[in-house]
């Protein structure tokens, strides 16, 4: 399990394909494919938020999708999520979007919490427009501000959905070294796995596994 | 031949499967809060605190004005109609089983369910269509804990305190009404206060824990029941404005036929 933070066993996929795929730790892994491929599921399939028609999912070797509701809502806490079109609530602040599993998920009290705020939307670049709305922001502020609310918990596993669509190519490889945490010594800090229709080329070479999701299956690219 | 009847049939399964759908929708939020963290329950706090600036202290106004205007009028005309007759004495009656009784808890609660509850399907829709509900899941957090429980119970505070702020809104407003019309001030509340019974104020109450419930979770149901659509928002917002003005008066019906 240690190896492998995320597993797809036979996963059902559309076109009748089946995925099987082991995602090793500390590394940075991407599927592209067509919309109609299933790809944009598998996020999904993880997190246990939709079941699969056959096959399996490990997720830090438990399967979300057979844990009883309130067990599964806990074990998310400990994966970092950044759904496509980010998810933000749109009555909140950013800073109160980031804030959020934090006052909910941890005992912090709200010193502790805004200490670390200060930390997230510094790092994230995003400190000036904090107290904004996302309607209020660009489409760039929103997707950072998505990014620090997946890594407020601090997970080792971070599953991230389109997550560079629209942006600048500059962006998007800052987005990817903030979601990877830094280096250590067994490759990034955290294992990221990435899911999307299109993935620019220059951060192909900062994701070890690169892959497509076509009609034959599964090819590496990388 | 038998098609409008496979029809019909087919309608009724359809009402049925959903009435038992907001059955255990209701079921699951109540069950949920047993779940609900210390620091969930911070949380869920200021989703509540906003909820009730919202439905209950922005309602104030409103309020006021329906139940003064209402009482005035009624008042008025029971003061110059029944003072013919001489029989002033009913308009206690009226007051308390007209206002108090009936139109107080049943005005209340369709003005909140005409402002609050359209508000809280299309937001709860919106929520669900802009995958803010996914993400919250993805996050951890139940939604029933951070959308629903607050809701539900700003909606119960909401409808209660405003059905009290009604009755005595148009006890002064009624008020008004009878001394304008020649009625001393004494002999207004002696009549009233003669018909006003801590009965009353208990139904009231429960009216107002009943019509909140209806309120708080018939709007979250069918906003969240939405799926990707944004065209579902609309739809949402009117289904549950008309369920649960049904409910209303179904409720108040339920009360009377019970007495």
């Amino acid at each position: 399990m240690d190896g492998h933070p995320l597993v797809f066993e036979a996963v059902t996929l559309n076109h009748g394909l089946t995925l099987d795929l082991q995602v090793p730790a500390h590394c940075a892994v991407s599927i592209v494919g067509a919309e109609d491929s299933g790809v944009g599921c598998l996020g999904r399939y993880a997190l246990g938020l939709e079941r699969p028609a056959s096959g399996k999912v490990l997720v830090l070797g438990e399967e979300i999708g057979t844990m009883a509701r309130r067990h599964a809502l806990a074990f998310r806490r400990r994966v970092g999520y950044l759904p496509a079109g980010d998810g933000l609530l749109q009555n909140l602040s950013l800073y109160d979007n980031i804030a959020l599993p934090l006052r909910f998920g941890t005992s912090l009290s709200e010193r502790e919490i805004a200490g670390r705020m200060r930390i997230m939307v510094t790092m994230v670049g995003i400190g000036g427009v904090a107290q904004h709305r996302p309607a209020a922001v660009n489409e760039e502020q929103r997707r950072r501000a998505a990014l620090a609310r997946a890594l407020a918990l601090n997970p080792s596993l971070v599953i991230l959905e389109q997550p560079f669509d629209g942006l600048t190519v500059a962006a998007a490889a800052e987005l990817l070294e903030l979601a990877r945490g830094g280096e250590t010594a067994e490759g990034s800090m955290r294992t990221v796995f990435i899911v999307g229709q299109h993935l620019p080329e220059i951060l192909r070479r900062r994701i070890e596994f690169c892959y497509r999701l076509g009609r034959s299956g599964l090819e590496r690219e990388n | 031949m038998l098609a409008p009847i496979a029809g019909l049939g087919l309608e009724v399964t359809r009402r049925v499967s959903e009435l038992g759908a907001l059955a255990r929708f209701v079921w699951e939020a109540l069950a949920s809060a047993r779940s609900l963290t210390r620091a969930g329950r911070r949380v869920a706090f200021r989703v509540f605190a906003n909820q009730l600036w919202f439905t209950a202290l922005q309602a104030v106004p409103l309020i006021i004005a329906l139940s003064g205007i209402l009482s005035f009028l009624v008042i008025s005309q029971a003061v110059r109609e029944l003072g013919r007759l001489g029989a002033t004495e009913l308009i206690g009656t009226l007051m308390v089983v007209a206002i108090v009784r009936e139109l107080g808890p049943l005005l209340t609660a369709l003005s909140v369910a005409g402002r609050s509850g359209t508000a809280i399907a299309a937001e709860l829709a919106t929520n669900r269509v802009m995958g803010e509900v996914d993400a919250l899941e993805g996050m951890g957090i139940d939604p029933q804990h951070y959308l629903v429980l607050p809701r539900l119970g700003a909606a119960i505070v909401s409808v209660s305190s405003l059905i009290v702020l009604f009755d005595l809104v148009a006890i002064f407003s009624g008020l008004v009404a009878a001394v304008a019309n020649g009625m001393s001030t004494a002999r207004y509340f002696d009549i009233v206060l003669r018909s006003l019974s801590f009965g009353d104020a208990g139904l009231s109450a429960l009216k107002g824990l009943v019509f909140g419930a209806i309120i708080g979770t018939v709007p979250c149901f069918h906003g969240l029941r939405v799926r990707r659509a944004a065209t579902e928002v609309p739809i949402a917002s009117s289904r549950a404005v008309v369920v649960s003005i049904l409910f209303i008066f179904l409720g108040s019906a339920a009360f009377v036929a019970v007495r």
